[in-house]
């Protein structure tokens, strides 16, 4: 048997609230938002026929990207040259990212770093960085160690660097803390906290992570190499600027093979890295 | 001997333990029983220093344990172990490297951090494990076991600290009989054998009545019972408990030893 509908109704009146003031408020900001999103649309321009218009074209090129050849033998070599630089751009870009953001993030993670100024200077110094794009980042490398593959790794580092730090802190603040609470029962130290509580726990979060941004930044790369820094990117550019559409197809397929197997390899690494759930170690 | 005088401790005004005074002399078996939400956790962790008391004073023969900062702290700790409800291993560490975290006070972190464990610290891990029957399992990933084996390692973990105490806060609350009936013989082993204090939070009245020298109850934050289990009344218990008491009296689970039974230690292939 339960209470009546009416008193608990009295007892717990925020519970029963019909449409309230705050579900209103939250329509209201949906709706103000979608008509921004008409008005804005209009404004660019989406509704008076260009685009329309637009589809025709986007169909004929699509026709002369077909079939994908690169040319000649020559050529193959070429690009899967630059594909193999730009991989390696990636690589050196993510990992070195990571290293690097490692103990940012240890010092903007709440449950490791207690010192609220520390966190506070440390988060908002990543914010900073991560709000330069990549493309940015290309641009001042290449001015400082010039035109490059060694630009595009470094442009790459520095633009993830604030996002693993992000990443890398959130995933430390959302770990369990019952395994550092075990570790400061036994009087061990913040250190073996981090260590043996947190670490083991957010590892498999920091691999996946990496290894997807490395992906990613091999698509990355390809575009940070239309500015100079190094990699298929400026071959890209090339022939589309040449209107080698057929090449430029060559050149887009070859990436997304690359993607496709990197994507591929990081699954089987991510799995002998962490181990599957459940399965032994031993 | 631990000695606890008028700890209070509050969350946002209210007491979660109200001026608690108890003095308990070394070796002694203590079960603190009480209803949820009583004060029990909250006084236990305060013990081991997790929480801090808002006001009192918890001595530990002649040291203010309240008073303490830092290693001495820690110091403290290392000699009090304690078991958790929910074991607070690291699960994706193997078994034998959460035992090892029981010495983390004595380690130099140099190398302790880069898991290089003497072959005296690992042999000491090892026989706890052997004597909770957990020694076949070391290499095991803890996330893997079961909760009665993961409660048998925290006990290691706890043994390996070669404690004055330990505190068990409702080890036995996420388990079935079986493992039940193993985890209270080994907190009853390690204080009738190696003569250590246990003070440990039970639900179950039964259990404390089996196994503990004392019971000392809460209700509300207060200690409002303190004496040998043969003291406790039916009509006390359901005091203490209220609207709980059917579930915790006269359920004894069908394994649960009488007081004064003696049994082995290696139960737990049995
Ligand atoms: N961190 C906290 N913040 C706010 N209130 C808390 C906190 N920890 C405990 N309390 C409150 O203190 C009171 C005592 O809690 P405690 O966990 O010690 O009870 P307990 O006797 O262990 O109960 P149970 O048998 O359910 O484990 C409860 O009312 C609880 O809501
Ligand atoms: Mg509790």
């Amino acid at each position: 048997m339960r209470a009546p509908t009416s008193s608990l109704r009295e007892r717990y009146p925020e519970h029963f609230q019909g449409f309230g003031r705050d579900r209103f408020v939250a329509a209201a900001i949906g709706f103000a938002l979608f008509a921004l999103l008409i008005y804005a649309m209009g404004h660019l321009g989406f509704f008076d026929g260009t685009l329309l218009a637009g589809f025709g074209r986007l169909f004929e090129i699509v026709g002369l990207m077909l079939p994908p050849d690169p040319g000649s033998w020559a050529h193959v070599k070429t690009f899967s040259v630059s594909l193999i630089e730009t991989i390696a751009i990636a690589l050196l870009g993510t990992l070195s990212a990571a290293v690097l953001a490692l103990p940012l993030a240890f010092l903007a993670a709440r449950n490791v770093t207690a010192q609220r100024v520390v966190r506070f200077l440390s988060r908002r110094s990543l914010d900073t960085i991560r709000s330069v794009d990549i493309l940015v980042w290309a641009l001042i490398w290449i001015n400082v160690v010039g035109l490059g593959p060694f630009a595009g790794a470094l442009a790459i580092m520095t633009a993830d660097i604030g996002s693993f730090g992000k990443l890398f802190s959130e995933a430390m603040e959302a770990a369990d803390r019952k395994p550092v609470e075990g570790i400061t029962s036994t009087g061990g130290s913040h250190v073996f906290g981090i260590r043996f509580g947190i670490l083991p726990e957010v590892f498999p979060v920091l691999i996946s992570q990496i290894l997807y941004y490395f992906e990613s930044n091999t698509r990355s790369a390809s575009i940070i190499g239309i500015v100079g820094a190094g990699g298929i990117g400026l071959h890209l550019a090339e022939a589309i600027r040449t209107l080698e559409l057929q090449q430029t197809s060559f050149i887009v397929l070859m990436i997304l093979v690359a993607v496709a197997a990197i994507d591929f390899l990081s699954n089987r690494l991510r799995f002998a890295l962490i181990g599957r759930r459940g399965g032994a170690t031993a | 001997m631990l000695r606890l005088e008028g700890v209070t401790k509050s969350f946002a005004g209210k007491h979660a333990v109200d001026n608690a005074t108890l003095t308990v002399p070394v070796g002694q078996m203590v079960g603190v029983i009480g209803r949820s939400g009583a004060g029990k956790s909250t006084l236990l962790r305060m013990i081991n220093r997790l929480g801090d008391p808002t006001s009192g004073r918890i001595l530990f023969g002649d040291t203010d344990v309240t008073a303490l900062r830092g290693r001495p702290l820690r110091a403290w700790r290392a000699r009090c172990a304690m078991i958790f409800q929910q074991f607070n291993l690291a699960g994706r560490l193997d078994v034998l490297t959460n035992v090892l975290m029981g010495r983390a006070f004595h380690m130099p972190p140099s190398r302790a951090l880069l898991k290089m464990w003497t072959d005296e610290e690992k042999a000491q891990a090892l026989s706890a494990l052997e004597s909770l029957d957990m020694a076949r399992m070391a290499g095991q990933r803890a996330e893997t076991l079961s909760g009665g084996q993961q409660q048998r390692v925290a006990i290691a973990r706890a043994l390996v600290q070669e404690p004055d105490i330990v505190l068990a806060d409702e080890p036995i609350a996420s388990l079935d009989p079986r493992n039940t009936k193993v985890v209270m013989d080994a907190l009853q082993h390690i204080n009738r054998h190696l003569g250590i204090t246990v003070i440990c939070n039970l639900h179950s009245l039964d259990l404390a009545r089996g196994y503990c020298d004392r019971l000392v109850g809460m209700s509300a934050g207060r200690v409002v019972f303190d004496d040998a289990p043969a003291a406790l009344t039916d009509a006390t218990a359901r005091d203490l408990y209220g609207l709980e008491a059917g579930d915790v009296i006269g359920h004894a689970p069908p394994m649960a030893l009488p007081a004064g039974a003696q049994p082995g230690f290696a139960l737990a292939g049995s």
